[in-house]
């Protein structure tokens, strides 16, 4: 009996510099295993992420993509985790518009002491993106 | 472009997830072809001299190490770099240790995820380039706004360590708030003579010259930014030449024009031309010039024919003066006041006599104020009872949520106050909670409670109280249905910022919390600076504090000014900031309102924003958000990011 081969997708993660990223380094220190999944790209903050920088990664081959911003309110630049959002709104828009379920781009709160947020957050996302399969674009 | 990874085995911590053959392996098959070598712990001593030998000898364009966090040691690596005569900026860390060989069960899975990323960072590292930090000269001297406890312990801290410093101060005299009161809490030291030292030292110490005292000013314009900044001071005619005036008071007593004393709070009279309040420094009175009769056409100089010192004492035709000071930073030290208790309903503030708020109460307590220090009346007699109502506007929703903190320690000093002044008046507290924190208060707690005149009710809301006063009789206080006679009523509202806090967060950029108290960087790790680089905060500007923490927090704001900026030495500007090409930008301005910083600043005539990097803090926020592709983020730049983003994903 053939099994089924595991869709493993492809997801990128922009992580901030100064909570997400320090989470998933406390994650890392907790030595607890999440899947592999996740290819981190750091920025100094969320406010950082451009949409096209998403828009990029599905158009290379992401599956999905996560932003980890620090929580309202904490963030090392003020609002940067502000602009995240509403640029996320505004991708989720876009993404829609070019097909892309926006299940598929995710954003979230992980502050430097969340380790186990972030591997909880990791976990969700990749069994999300797993669900929905393989990003299929109108161009391949 | 020869480029080198330089893999850490961490011990067995990487090692015994990554296989350093398979990732030098897959390294090999690059179109860079970059080199690889193995280091067992790169950030040890000899880990690093190793690393620092190999790039001398290898000469890579571009290095990328495989270790753990950048946030553990790119800083190091960084070092290592310069220390091989390469730019520090030419490299990339790649987190293979807290990010995937602690997290990755499979080696095998844990090996191809760090390729990954290592090809990742080989595609961002050649598009990394040099960067160097700039050297920017700097003015060391600072300008304190506010000469209550926390400005003047600034400004001496300062003056001691050989700064120039210019203290403006917006009333006629120094000191601040606790300079009108007689006692302090907690340990009923006195006031005055605890603030004199300082006070004297400021005016007469051993570095006067150091000090710029200008008081009845205010800031008007700042420009410039960290290290240079240039202030405008609009300076309120005194009339009365400080340097030259002894004090005696005869032009005082010649001045024919009365009016109310606003730092006796309104409850004694004084003169057009007179001291703020008896032994007030700087020992010189300020003439208002709304009192004086010459502002009804009335031709009078008597208190200028007055002056034993001569014609140039009194200048009554003195006008409003502006000056300019350059300095490098600015302390903010305006200090705070109380809420209006006659916003509290029903307590009777400003409509029944013989309800006080603290800071009148402070006042009659004074041996300066209106009473002389006597605990009177309005009809002038000795009170038998005084109720005294906590947490007036404070830990109230309708008012002020927060706790003031310092309103039961003079509330119970009060008490004691009163007590050994009119050892028979009963004391009734009425309160919400009690806050009496530190070492030493507890004493003024333990005295009223042990004195058998007082009585301590707590009260749920202060909706549950009430302040009558039937046909010109007793005061009566109703708390919960119960009603007690009290002949004098003290309130204890909430500290708000002092006045005309808006128009200097307004005019600073230095933004203020819901309350308008100053806003802090942040508030634990970095609560004596504001958002603003080079404008620092001290004292009740930024929350309610007591003498102690205001003077201590100037302390902290002089910490900053010394380590920041240093006679003779330029500061430093990171390089990882954003920069605006002018020919490609749009004039939009979207990166203004997104600029947490206030960092850029639009150029009309280029029609060009430009960001001042000294003031950067290199987010990106303004990068992400140009729809003309127009600012750069150092170091953080689309294309690496972009090629990152491709690496990690072939």
């Amino acid at each position: 009996m053939m099994t089924e081969e595991v869709f493993e997708p492809k997801i990128i993660g922009f992580l901030c510099n100064w909570c997400s990223y320090a989470g998933a380094d406390k994650a890392g220190g907790m030595q607890a295993s999440y899947p592999p999944n996740v290819k981190v790209i750091r920025v100094m903050c969320s406010g950082r992420v451009d949409p096209q920088f998403v828009l990029s990664a599905f158009e290379k081959g992401a599956d999905g993509v996560i932003i980890l911003a620090c929580h309202p309110g904490d963030c090392h630049y003020k609002e940067g985790n502000c602009r995240a959002l509403q640029r996320h709104g505004m991708l989720n828009l876009m993404l829609e518009q070019l097909g892309i379920e926006k299940e598929r781009c995710r954003l979230d709160y992980v502050s430097a002491g969340e380790g186990e947020k972030f591997s909880r957050v990791i976990g969700e996302t990749v069994e999300t993106v797993r669900r929905l399969g393989p990003l299929l674009l109108a161009s391949e | 472009m020869k480029i080198g990874i330089y893999f850490c085995n961490c011990g067995s911590n990487i090692a015994e997830k990554i296989s350093s053959s398979t990732v030098a392996e897959a390294a090999g098959s690059f179109p860079e072809q970059p080199y690889v070598k193995n280091v067992d712990f790169i950030c040890s001593e000899e880990g690093k001299l190793q690393f620092e030998g190999s790039l001398k000898s290898e000469q890579p364009d571009r290095v990328v190490v495989a270790a753990c966090s950048p946030r553990d040691h790119e800083a190091t690596f960084r070092r290592c770099l310069t220390n091989a005569g390469m730019n520090p900026y030419l490299m990339q860390i790649v987190n293979i240790r807290e990010q995937i060989a602690w997290v990755t069960e499979d080696p095998a899975v844990a090996t191809e995820k760090a390729i990954a990323a290592i090809r990742g960072a080989v595609c961002r590292v050649r598009l990394q380039q040099p960067l160097e930090k700039k050297q920017l000269e700097v003015c060391p001297d600072a300008l304190v706004i506010g000469a209550g406890p926390a400005g003047m312990k600034a400004a001496l801290s300062l003056a001691e360590a050989g700064r120039s410093v210019v203290l403006v101060e917006r009333t006629p005299f120094i000191g601040g708030l606790p300079v009108r009161f007689e006692d302090l809490f907690p340990a009923l030291e006195c006031a005055p003579c605890m603030l004199e030292p300082l006070m004297g030292e400021l005016l007469h110490g051993e570095h006067p010259g150091k000090i710029e005292l200008i008081t009845m000013a205010e800031l008007m314009e700042v420009t410039g930014f960290y290290g240079n900044f240039i202030a405008k001071i609009r300076c309120r005619p005194r009339h009365v030449s400080l340097h030259e005036c002894i004090g005696c008071g005869e032009c005082i007593e010649a001045c024919p024009a009365t009016t109310m004393n606003e730092f006796n709070s309104n409850a004694s009279e004084r003169k057009a031309i007179d001291f703020a309040f008896t032994g007030v420094l700087p020992n010189a009175p300020f003439l208002m010039e709304n009192v004086c009769v010459r502002s009804h056409g009335v031709e009078c100089r008597a208190c200028k024919d007055a002056c034993p010192m001569g014609e140039d004492v009194v200048n009554l035709e003195e006008a409003e003066m502006v000056v300019e000071r350059t300095i490098g930073s600015i302390i903010i030290a305006t200090g705070a006041g109380l809420y209006d208790a006659s916003r509290v309903a029903g307590l009777g503030m400003g409509t029944l006599p013989d309800v006080y708020d603290a800071m009148q109460f402070e006042r009659m307590l004074s041996s300066t104020g209106p009473t002389g220090g006597e605990i009177l009346t309005a009809a002038g007699n000795s009170p038998s009872s005084v109720a005294i109502i906590h947490c007036v506007g404070s830990l109230d929703e309708d008012h002020k949520p927060y706790c003031s903190g310092i309103c039961c320690q003079y509330a119970f000093k009060f008490n004691h106050l009163i007590s050994s002044k009119l050892p028979d008046v009963s004391i009734t507290h009425y309160y919400r909670e009690l806050v009496m924190p530190g070492k030493e208060a507890h004493t003024l707690l333990r005295h009223a409670a042990a004195n058998e005149k007082s009585t301590l009710k707590r009260y749920a809301a202060i909706s549950d109280l009430a302040v009558t006063c039937a046909d010109g009789g007793t005061l009566q206080v109703c708390a919960q249905g119960e009603n007690s006679a009290a002949d004098m009523v003290i309130l204890c509202p909430a500290v708000v910022p002092a006045e005309g806090g808006d128009a200097l967060s307004a005019l600073l950029d230095v933004s203020c919390d819901q309350f308008g108290f100053f806003r802090e960087l942040h508030g634990r790790t970095d609560a004596a600076q504001s958002v603003i680089k080079g404008i620092y905060l001290a004292g009740a500007c930024q929350e309610p504090m007591d003498i102690r923490s205001a003077m201590l927090e100037g302390m902290g704001a002089v910490g900053h000014t010394l380590a920041g900026l240093q006679p003779g030495r330029t500061i430093e500007i990171e390089p990882i900031t954003a920069e605006v090409d002018e020919n490609h930008c749009a004039g939009c301005r979207l990166c203004l309102s997104v600029c947490p910083y206030h960092a850029i600043t639009f150029n009309t005539e280029q029609n060009s924003s430009h960001v001042n990097a000294i003031l950067c803090h290199g987010c990106g926020t303004c990068v992400a958000a140009c729809p003309a592709g127009a600012i750069t983020g150092h170091h953080f730049t689309n294309e690496q990011i972009m090629a990152e983003i491709e690496g990690v994903l072939q």
